[in-house]
């Protein structure tokens, strides 16, 4: 079973359809954590949604208590909650994306991606990930094109994964590949 | 006797009535023999009660439900705002249903004299929201806000010489105009909402509209929306967040884009269209698609839940019908609901027009201001 960490946002339920194509899936909202739920999973997903991880101290506990211990994936805010709990600034960007498709590249060897493969994704964050970021075990496995951003991480020790953009957004071109792959990792 | 003699028979005989718009035209509903006022307390009883079927025409209640209940219904709250006590929503069952042809003919004895309208916020003050929204926007609180301003008139209109002209100018999908004896309402709503049709349903938000003129064709707008940035982006964050309202009540993988970014022309304007399309899960009810569905997102902005709560703290008067929803549900559980929008709520004599434009990154305010302005044009006109 996947349990979603909701966070009140408004793509949730397509993250939820687009894991529903692989496991059972159950969510509740960050203000009605389930422990008991969370305890039956396999994999816990952090939803996206508005404001900055810092809104969010009962996802943060979650992460701690349940890191290494359960497959964990972060969309968006998620992927930012999830570094943010391991010590990295979230900051404003300069150019925000809400609404956009971008190209991103895999840029590291240790993804479970091919190196250099370029994906569409669609994109809705105002904030990033403050670079550089040093941690171990948690690589920066994709940038975008243009801009340079992080837009994904990868923890293949944890099996902690992590992406700043929507891979259940129509702009995303084979998300469900994405999900798939990280899934049966 | 013509069935442009009944409009105005049924029009000088009081009777309340709504008409709305169908495919060929438009339907006529008359003889209501029940009004239900909404409240928080009886809407779910009022969504939920079986009612037993008579006739496939008038099997329905038709009505509609302010933005206000449908905050309540998503248990947003609305925080005191001034408000004229107008209804939070009202359905009505129908005994008689006529069909009209999109020719609607009516001529009015008496007609209003260019009142003056009172805006609720001025330009100052507008732009003053606006940047607040936009730091909220880079905080990253709302992807998208669209802030309401409000045009308001003294005024006695007649509600079917409004409609009327406005048809021959704007023939909107989702026109329609209720007619009672204490209000009236009159919209050019282009948008549906909500279309279900057994464990069919679809939703077809529209972001991005331009004006027809005899140089710009439909490929001409499909350029022009394609270059426009700031309503691709737009439109990009409507057509998932519909895609997630529908994944709330819909079969797992039965949500599909079915038309994804198209023009639609109609009599003066070119719109921006997606249509979004589900398999209803097997024990969703009208009351779960409601509460998933509405208020409707293009209106609102994005993620919804925070944007509301931005929008109600900023807001100083009740919005009444705007962005609320009118429609029918038939007893079997078909449902067609639109976004109110572009309407005009005449009320104890005094007629309310309320427009909004969304505040993204890139927007300007006084560019929206203005747009503000142009969207309220075309009923202020009406006023002539």
């Amino acid at each position: 079973m996947i349990y979603v960490i909701d966070h009140n946002d408004s793509f949730t339920h397509n993250v939820i359809h687009q894991f529903s194509c692989f496991d059972k899936v159950v969510c509740d909202n960050y203000d009605q954590i389930n422990i008991n739920k969370i305890k039956k999973a396999s994999v816990l997903v952090f939803s996206p949604g508005p404001g900055n991880p810092s809104d969010y101290p009962e996802t943060s506990k979650i992460y701690n208590k349940f890191k290494g211990k359960k497959k964990m994936i972060g969309i968006c805010l998620g992927f930012q909650q999830i570094l943010f709990c391991e010590g990295a600034k979230i900051i404003e960007q300069k150019k925000i994306y809400h609404g956009f498709q971008s190209n991103i590249r895999v840029v590291n060897n240790k993804s479970l991606f091919k190196r250099g493969k370029t994906f569409k994704v669609g994109r809705y964050h105002s904030l990033k990930l403050k670079e550089p970021f040093k941690n171990n075990n948690f690589e920066i496995t994709m940038r975008c094109l243009e801009s340079k951003v992080a837009m994904a991480f990868e923890n293949n020790i944890d099996k902690i994964y992590g992406f700043q953009f929507h891979p259940e957004s129509f702009l995303t071109i084979n998300g469900n590949l994405l999900i798939k792959k990280i899934l049966s990792a | 006797m013509t069935k442009t003699n009944q409009l105005t028979d049924i029009n000088n005989s009081g009777r309340p009535y709504i008409i709305y718009r169908s495919k060929k035209g438009f339907d006529l509903y008359t003889d209501f023999s029940k009004k239900v006022i909404l409240n928080y307390k009886n809407i779910n009883n009022f969504l939920s009660r079986k009612y037993k079927r008579k006739s496939i025409n008038t099997d329905l209640f038709i009505g509609f439900f302010g933005y206000e209940l449908l905050n309540n219904l998503i248990e947003v709250k609305i925080p005191k705002q001034k408000n004229i006590s107008f209804p939070k929503g009202i359905f009505y069952k129908p005994e008689k249903k006529i069909s009209l042809s999109n020719n609607l003919k009516y001529k009015t004895s008496h007609r209003s004299l260019n009142p003056k309208f009172k805006l609720n916020i001025n330009r100052n003050t507008y732009t003053k929201i606006f940047n607040k929204f936009k730091k909220k926007i880079k905080s990253g609180e709302t992807y998208q806000i669209k802030i309401c301003t409000k045009y308001k008139t003294k005024s006695k209109i007649d509600p079917l010489d409004f409609f009327v002209r406005l048809s021959k100018t704007n023939l909107a999908p989702e026109a329609f105009m209720i007619r009672d004896n204490n209000y009236s309402i009159i919209s050019c709503s282009p948008e549906n909402l909500i279309t279900r049709k057994g464990s069919f349903i679809s939703t077809k938000p529209i972001a991005g509209t331009v004006k027809k003129t005899k140089i710009l064709n439909r490929n001409d707008a499909l350029k022009y929306f394609k270059k426009n940035i700031k309503e691709t982006k737009e439109h990009n964050m409507i057509v998932d967040m519909e895609r997630n309202d529908l994944s709330r009540i819909c079969k797992i993988g039965s949500v599909k884009l079915y038309k994804q970014k198209i023009v639609e022309e109609y009599k003066d304007l070119f719109h921006y269209v997606s249509l979004i399309t589900g398999k209803l899960k097997r024990n969703i009810k009208n009351i779960d698609i409601i509460k998933a569905m509405m208020p409707g997102g293009s209106v609102i902005g994005c993620p919804k839940i925070s944007t509301l709560n931005l929008l109600n703290n900023q807001e100083k008067e009740n919005r009444n019908i705007y962005t609320g929803s009118f429609g029918f549900i038939k007893f079997n559980g078909d449902m067609r609901f639109n976004i109110i929008i572009r309407s005009i709520l005449n009320f104890k004599n005094t007629s309310e027009i309320s427009v909004a434009s969304g505040v993204v990154v890139d927007s300007n305010a006084n560019h929206e201001f203005n747009e503000n302005y142009i969207k309220a044009k075309a009923l202020i006109d009406l006023f002539k």
